[in-house]
């Protein structure tokens, strides 16, 4: 009886112990929409099955990233109807994808798109279509509802990502110099979205050296100041400002000058506009058919993909620019295309950090860390109370060399990266892991292209920019910028080529 | 024999528990920092309990007179303690050191009472029956006292007439005791004889608390706090002064029940007296049924749809009896549909037509809160509008907070609607501003229900008149992605406090 008794008290105790130390919870997780080992098939030039049927389809669209989609929702909206999408991955959408929980819908990359000025016009049509933009006013729903931004410096939470606290006069003059050389830079004209719209050989120069290099010719050396240039870079391109085209860098501040405080957002990111445009075209979309072989006939292109054969008329190339040397026959390898890899996670938090500190916010932004903060999921709710949610997580491996980021990516297991990220996470919540039930990550080798010095006005770029022959490039990063509106731009550019060629 | 003597075990224990959980209630209310007032005084409770089993090694003889003595001492130290600390925060700076002292002695009497116990027993049982019977009552008795406590204790009979009624419990012990060991005790009749002294002055003390704590109240700044609950969604709290309730919500006060007739008589009636036929009667927050209390006024009135997000209020105000009184039962009604919902989604999703909405949240004091007064909130709810409907706002005050005031007019202006301002006076909040809505005309209403104590007919255009000092400002409109307001009420408010 004694012993047992002992025993009961023992086993009492330890359990009380351990109910009373707040032990770190289990987290679960996994790498998610993993799609590099069909990246490297076609690097390794993998044997792919001879094609077992043959379809003859006028216009077939690589690609159901932003670019293809929209390839596909201006022919469809013309009215013209003899085309096929194909996409490697089991869902469309590309850098645009999206994923939902109990909680929320959250984004896997692109969250965002600027309030679109004037002269993106096929952006506005779209958003009009879509109820975004009315009669000239954009809806409320759909604008980052406050607080939009902060950052976390000497310990405290301020509102926006530009610094504005603890600087020096020297620091506040250097701000307003950037600010009023952009000013000017944007008088011009020439920056604009889509960079088609104002684009100039007068402004070569500026692609000729890096924005680092820019800044330090106009003396502008504030740290604070070059912290935040880095930043933009690394948000915008996945490069420091030494990897970064000073065109590139001055293009970012100056071809926005927004006429509503926004951005446009949703809790799934752009994958709320890839949503919209699959209830329009997704009957059109062959998803999970990788195209492996892209033959140019003398007045057809074959398109090997899967087990089938597409005889098509012309070709729009919306995948990554950097895969048409791989499928396209007797392409010659590229030398301007370089691209940043890009780690993403969404984290599904069971309550709020009592460290949360403030008001919820979107986009939050720590200054002492090589990742860009995480952006809130249920943002965008209309709830008044919110005690869950999912913060997507970006960090985009700006320093040193691409490829060996892209090792190190590939290299470490999930475990390895997601106490990096709840290391990043802990220097300002201390109690993330008590809130956190489940991290999910995204491994991107060539998440977006890097607008390096030369890249802009890159020979290479200019040509693949021109609609010839029979295979029209279509991807953003011909332009070197990543984004939604450029995607969208060369989608539809494209479309429209295709079709007064295809009709004539 | 037997059962009434466990019996006597398990209401010591109770007893005991119950002094500790007033202490640290008290503390906690009174101190704020609930988790290190209970954890210092569990610990103190539990080490003098350790002292107190410590000493009763040393009591060889009259264990029986001891344990009665034992019981009247704590009949009288526990019963009291409340009222003690109560008063010592009132009026003297020593309110921790007497709680700490107090805390210490009812620990050490309760740690001598059930060794002793077991051994003026231990002749009648068996050693191990007594040990299990014994302990297994204690624990009974503070498992019932720990539910007793918050359940009925708290809310019905306040921290002074609970720990009265538990000291009369321990006399009761010891006054039973004198029966139960009689053949154990000398001087019977005077151990009685002080049983019932004690007995009556705790009587008298109950019967009379009211007046301790109103002696001790008057000094602190706070009234009774008669409920206090941490729901999913907020701080409740409820105190009573007298006979003043009133609510707080996240520590902004809801309202008074002294006054709160003037806020809810000026939030409904000018509005939904001008609805023609109004058969569907919206109420978005208002979870304390007031406002439904005046809409339930007009007879034509065949349905009122409650959203309001806290479960826990609207069942509090459901009911508890106070509170039932206070709003006279309206959530009873068969008219009233209380649904707990976030109210923007619910708005946003829902598609019935109202012919009159009331909108009664909280101010703005946070963004999230500030979602409530956006242009894209009240496009919303104008949707709901039938074609003769009005709608009105709870506004916060043109007085202290101008700035806001008329932030949300603006706002309510920038989605699609004729706007018709108006201010009261309600004592215990100042002035107080709202907004009637609508898509059509609006002038003050010539009929209005009988029996209004604050509303009437001539006075009414005149709550539509501002005078310089709460007259009209340039402001922009609250929307979802500029949220100006929750600026502005953030600064006015600390415009006053400075």
């Amino acid at each position: 009886m004694s012993v047992s008794r002992r025993k009961f008290l023992q086993s009492t105790s330890a359990a009380l112990v351990g109910l009373s130390l707040k032990s770190d919870r289990p987290i679960s997780g996994s790498f998610v929409n993993e799609s590099f080992q069909q990246g490297h098939l076609l690097r390794d030039h993998a044997n792919f099955p001879a094609p077992k049927q043959k379809l003859k389809v006028p216009v077939v669209i690589v690609g159901g990233g932003i670019a293809g989609l929209s390839a596909a929702w201006r022919m469809h909206k013309k009215g013209f109807r003899d085309f096929v999408l194909l996409e490697m991955n089991d869902e469309a959408g590309g850098n645009s994808r999206w994923g939902e929980n109990e909680i929320s819908a959250y984004p896997w990359a692109a969250h965002y798109v600027p309030v679109p000025g004037p002269k993106a016009i096929y952006v506005r049509e779209l958003f009009e279509e879509f109820g975004v933009l009315k009669n000239g006013k954009w809806e409320e729903r759909y604008l980052c509802f406050a607080p939009q931004e902060r950052l976390f410096l000497y310990g405290r939470w301020q509102e926006g990502i530009e610094p504005a606290i603890g600087l020096s006069q020297r620091d506040r003059d250097q701000f307003q110099k950037l600010e009023d050389q952009i000013h000017q830079f944007r008088a011009t004209g020439k920056f604009t979205v889509p960079m088609d719209v104002g684009f100039s050989e007068s402004t070569a120069d500026l692609d000729r050296i890096s924005f680092a290099e820019w800044l330090r010719e106009q003396r502008m050396d504030s740290k604070i100041l070059n912290w935040y240039m880095n930043y933009c870079c690394r948000d915008d391109y996945g490069a420091t400002t030494d990897q970064t085209s000073a065109w590139a860098g001055i293009q970012y501040f100056a071809s926005r000058d927004p006429e509503e405080k926004g951005p446009l957002t949703w809790p799934e990111g752009n994958g709320w506009i890839v949503r919209r445009l699959l209830e329009r075209v997704g009957t059109f979309v062959r998803a999970g058919q990788m195209v492996h072989r892209i033959s140019p006939n003398k007045n057809s292109v074959s398109v090997f993909a899967g087990d089938a054969e597409y005889h098509a008329e012309f070709v729009v190339f919306a995948a990554p620019t950097f895969l048409a040397p791989y499928l396209i026959e007797g392409m010659s390898p590229f030398h301007d295309f370089e691209y940043s890899p890009w780690l993403t996670a969404n984290l599904t938090l069971d309550r709020i950090p009592e460290t949360y500190g403030g008001d919820l916010t979107w986009d939050n932004v720590f200054m002492e860390s090589p990742t860009l903060g995480y952006v809130d999921a249920t943002h965008q709710s209309l709830r008044t109370h919110i005690d869950r949610t999912v913060w997507t997580f970006y960090w985009a491996f700006a320093d040193g060399l691409a490829s060996q980021n892209r090792q190190l990516l590939l290299n470490r297991d999930w475990n390895y990266w997601k106490e990096a990220i709840l290391h990043d996470l802990e220097r300002v919540h201390r109690d993330i892991r008590q809130c956190v039930s489940r991290i999910d990550i995204m491994r991107m080798g060539h998440a977006m292209a890097r607008p390096k010095p030369g890249a802009i006005f890159s020979p290479e770029r200019l040509k693949l920019r021109k609609p010839q022959g029979r295979i029209l490039f279509a991807n953003s990063d011909l332009t070197g910028f990543s984004i939604f509106e450029e995607a969208q731009y060369r989608g539809v550019t494209s479309a429209e080529a295709v079709m007064r060629r295809a009709q004539s | 024999m037997g059962i009434l003597l466990f019996i006597t075990v398990l209401l010591i224990a109770a007893c005991g528990l119950i002094y500790e959980l007033i202490a640290g209630t008290l503390a906690s209310y009174l101190l704020g920092d609930s988790v290190l007032q209970f954890s210092t005084i569990i610990g103190c409770y539990l080490f003098a309990m350790g002292i107190g089993s410590a000493i009763s090694r040393y009591i060889d003889r009259g264990l029986a007179y001891r344990f009665v003595w034992i019981e009247l001492l704590l009949g009288v130290i526990g019963g009291f303690s409340s009222a003690l600390l109560f008063l010592a925060f009132a009026y003297t700076q020593g309110f921790q050191l007497l709680m700490y002292a107090l805390v210490v002695v009812i620990g050490v009497l309760v740690g001598l009472e059930i060794p002793l116990l077991m051994r003026i027993i231990r002749g009648r049982y068996h050693f191990r029956d007594v040990v299990a019977h014994v302990l297994t009552f204690d624990y009974l008795g503070a498992l019932g006292a720990s539910l007793l406590f918050p359940i009925l204790l708290v809310p019905y009979l306040g921290l002074v007439r609970s720990a009265m009624l538990f000291g009369i419990l321990n006399v009761a012990v010891a006054l039973w005791s004198t029966f139960l060991f009689a053949n154990q005790l000398a001087r019977v009749q005077v151990l009685r004889g002080i049983g019932f002294v004690v007995l009556c002055a705790l009587g008298a003390g109950l019967a009379d608390a009211k007046r301790i704590t109103i002696a001790a109240e008057d000094n602190i700044y706070a009234d009774e706090i008669i409920f206090a609950r941490d729901t999913r969604y907020q701080h409740i709290v409820l105190t009573r002064f007298k006979d003043d309730i009133r609510l707080f919500l996240n520590s902004h006060l809801q309202f008074s029940s002294r006054d709160e007739y003037r806020y809810h008589e000026a939030l409904i009636h000018p509005g939904l007296s001008k609805v023609p036929v109004p058969r569907h009667v919206l109420v978005l927050g208002g979870g304390d049924g007031l406002a439904v209390r005046e809409i339930l006024k007009y007879p034509q009135v065949e349905t009122i749809t409650l959203v309001d997000l806290d479960p826990e209020m609207t069942r509090l105000f459901s009911t508890n009896p106070m509170l039932i009184a206070l709003n006279q039962k309206s959530f009873s009604s068969p008219k009233v549909h209380i649904i707990n919902a976030d109210a923007f989604p619910w708005v946003d999703s829902n598609a019935d037509s109202f012919d009159f909405i009331v909108v009664d949240f909280p101010d703005p004091t946070n963004y999230s809160l500030g979602k409530l007064y956006t242009t894209t909130f009240y496009k919303a709810v104008a949707r709901h509008l039938s074609a003769q409907g009005l709608m009105v706002v709870q506004s916060t005050s043109p007085m202290f907070a101008r700035d806001s005031y008329w932030c949300i007019a603006e706002t309510i202006k920038n989605a699609g609607l004729h706007t018709y301002p108006y201010h009261v006076y309600v004592p215990s909040f100042g002035e107080w501003g709202f907004v009637i809505a609508g898509m059509r005309d609006y002038s003050p209403p010539t009929v209005l229900p009988s029996g209004l104590r604050f509303v009437d007919v001539q006075g009414l255009p005149a709550l539509f008149q501002f005078p310089p000092d709460m007259a009209p400002m340039q402001v922009e409109p609250n929307r979802l992605n500029d949220q100006v307001l929750v600026r502005l009420y953030d600064k006015d408010w600390k415009d006053i406090s400075h």
